[in-house]
């Protein structure tokens, strides 16, 4: 007996048994974290409010789900050589998911440099926000300008007014409309 | 009757002021511009739209959202229609006849079929809102702590399973929803759970920065992850909708209305189950059933009908039970509370104007819709032409300053990145990121009614099955959880074959 799930979600199974496999461990983590937590007997409450029992119960579940999961990924194939890979963009080529990845790792370290580095912590946020939209376009757009016969200058100018246009609407509208201290 | 029609008026004729129109028109077009963009959903720009309008008036920041709303279901058919590519997950069944119709040299004509059928959605959801609300509102006074644990597991499960997808994997990302909202201080005793010490997450995750997160970041890092071509839009033909249309599939758009709107009360399920439930049904009674998909306009309007009615069908719960009909509105009952309106059973006692509060911005919001489908074609083509790497960097900056800008506390910016990740992370995975916040903003009621209940029983879990209410909602459950088992399927024969 399994349960149902149309060709067009299906994920590779492997995959499928790695993320249930996590599941498993996220439920059982939770489930021990839960039933070692405090029962506030010192209060007398009532051993139906204890605070661990809702999470000790979804833990439970979560376990529970992740495990047929896994049972599942097994029955289609997780064992054999089935691929690992989440699903990624359709009809992509290993280049393509090479390309795809080092895209989305350089993406994330855009976004995270500039909420966990440059906003604040100490720079002017007009300033962080400037810097991080002209580089982000200057680099992700890149490649679009260069069809387009753009050359570096024409490129650096347009990330720059874009960049600077942001900065100064997100800057003017929260400080000045919203009254947000920024950070 | 009478009393609702003035509290009706009422309700119109305080948001007639030139500000407030200023308000609907550009909040439309933001929802409009949001929705017809690839890749961005109603949910991000009303969880945007949240942090932005923090400091408004209750109202008018409520009136924004909800003009954001409709205009981003509504603006969803745009991409559809002209790309093939649905702008929103709810437009994805305009895309088959849509397209068909575009490709004929009708895309102007197609268009025009999507603002009816909208216009029309949304009216007749607003309908039955204004007539139903009190209705529901009855009922709900009804509910006690153990129809309102089962009301909660029941938006998960239905939410995970109707949604579309692995259902599964939509349970689990449910469940883990709602033990995320158990993290921090629990509601009864103030006890920190799962909090590792960390100050900041001894009150739990922030509602809004999570969804932000989950639907804005979270999007933004798949639209980056898709990288898709430059846009060609060939010419149109007029956008004016034809009465003879309308007139012509009548029963079809009252027929979706309705089937929109009584999808959009179910908790958790949304309007992109309510255009192909609604297409679905038009297919079956049609008479030109060889059509659809090829262009047909009674498909078409169907669809558009159906999404559009689903919006404030969605409301209907939120307003009476506190429950989301869909991701969207669950981000609109969380800036409800934060601007002190509480909805829930209580409503029509305390507060009955607000709900005609309510169908007043929808009634705005559909003008906004109407305005901007008759006039605003060739702009929003231009806005459809703007690449996706030009759009996100500064998407992510709203996304930054407006989870900063609630509460002025960098841990919700960590918390917008977190659940963006993790948001990320499951769709690679194919798993359902709705069931996971509605998990997340049902797991309070879950949790405290649960935990009631069992005081109320002494432990015994027998009311939780017996009451009538409670046990209507756990056969549905049931029901809902062994139709996706293949064997159930087998034996009632509507599933797949083995092997599928």
């Amino acid at each position: 007996m399994s349960i149902e799930s149309t060709p067009a979600d299906a994920s590779p199974p492997r995959a499928d048994l790695v993320a249930a496999v996590l599941w498993m461990v996220f439920g059982a983590a939770i489930t021990v974290g839960a039933w070692t937590m405090d029962r506030l007997e010192h209060r007398h409450i009532n051993p139906y409010e204890i605070p661990g029992l809702v999470p000790g119960v979804l833990g439970a579940v979560i376990l529970l789900l992740g495990l047929a999961l896994a049972v599942r990924a097994v029955a289609r194939g997780a064992m054999g050589g089935a691929r690992t890979e989440a699903a990624g963009p359709a009809a992509v080529g290993p280049e393509g998911a090479a390309e795809a990845r080092r895209r989305m790792a350089q993406v994330l370290a855009a976004t995270l440099v500039y909420a966990l580095v440059l906003v604040g912590h100490g720079v002017p946020f007009w300033l962080a926000t400037l810097v991080f939209v002209a580089g982000f376009i200057w680099h992700f757009d890149g490649e679009r300008q260069r069809e387009l016969g753009r050359g570096p200058g024409a490129r650096g100018w347009r990330a720059l007014v874009f960049g600077a246009a942001t900065s100064a609407t997100v800057t003017l509208v929260f400080e000045q409309i919203f009254l947000v201290r920024l950070p | 009757m009478f009393d609702g029609l003035i509290a009706f008026w009422h309700s119109l004729s305080t948001f007639l002021t030139p500000t407030t129109i200023f308000y609907v028109l550009a909040s439309s077009l933001v929802g409009v511009i949001i929705g017809a963009l690839p890749g961005l959903t109603a949910t991000m720009g009303v969880a945007l739209m949240t942090t932005l309008t923090i400091k408004m008036p209750s109202d008018v920041a409520l009136l924004i959202l909800i003009c954001t709303y409709v205009g981003a279901i509504y603006g969803g058919s745009r991409s559809a229609i002209l790309l093939n590519i649905p702008g929103t997950p709810a437009s994805a069944a305009a895309c088959l006849d849509g397209y068909a119709l575009a490709r004929q040299g009708l895309a102007g004509r197609a268009m025009g079929i999507a603002t009816t059928g909208s216009v029309l959605g949304t009216l007749i959801g607003m309908f039955f809102l204004a007539w139903f609300t009190p209705v529901l509102g009855d009922l709900a006074l009804k509910f006690g702590a153990y129809e309102f644990f089962w009301l909660a597991v029941f938006g998960v499960i239905v939410s995970a399973t109707l949604t579309g997808g692995d259902a599964l994997k939509g349970w689990i990302a449910g469940f883990a929803g709602l033990f995320i909202a158990t993290i921090g201080q629990d509601g009864i005793h103030a006890y920190e759970r799962f909090s590792f010490g960390i100050r900041d997450l001894a009150g739990g995750f922030s509602l809004v920065p999570a969804l932000v997160g989950a639907f804005g970041f979270a999007e933004i890092l798949v639209a980056m992850h898709e990288k898709r071509p430059p846009v060609k839009i060939s010419a149109l033909d007029s956008v004016i909708p034809r009465l003879k249309d309308v007139w012509q599939y009548r029963r079809t758009v009252f027929r979706s209305g309705v089937i929109g709107t009584f999808i959009g009360i179910v908790p958790g399920v949304g309007e992109d189950v309510a255009a192909w439930s609604s297409y679905a049904a038009a297919k079956r009674s049609s008479k030109e059933k060889a059509q659809f998909g090829k262009g047909s306009v009674e498909g078409l309007m169907a669809a558009e009908t159906g999404d559009n009615a689903c919006v404030p069908g969605a409301m209907i719960p939120v307003l009476t039970l506190q429950v989301p009909g869909s991701a969207p509105a669950a981000v609109l009952m969380a800036a409800m509370l934060i601007h002190g309106v509480k909805p829930g059973p209580m409503i029509m006692i305390e507060s009955p104007q607000f709900v005609y509060d309510v169908v007043a911005m929808m009634l705005l919001a559909t003008l906004g819709i109407l305005l901007y489908g008759l006039t605003l074609t060739g702009f929003l083509i231009q806005v459809l032409r703007v690449p996706t790497t030009i759009i996100t960097p500064m998407l992510f900056v709203l996304c930054t300053v407006g989870t900063y800008a609630l509460a002025s506390r960098l841990f919700d910016v960590w918390t917008m990145l977190g659940f963006g990740l993790l948001g990320f992370v499951l769709r690679l995975y194919r798993f359902p990121v709705a069931p996971l916040v509605l998990g997340i903003v049902l797991g309070d009621l879950m949790e405290k009614s649960l935990r009631r209940g069992l005081v109320l029983s002494d432990g015994s879990l027998l009311p939780f099955v017996t009451r009538p209410i409670s046990l209507v909602l756990v056969a549905i459950i049931v029901a809902v959880v062994a139709l996706r088992f293949q064997a159930v399927q087998r034996l009632l024969r509507i599933g797949p074959k083995a092997g599928a």
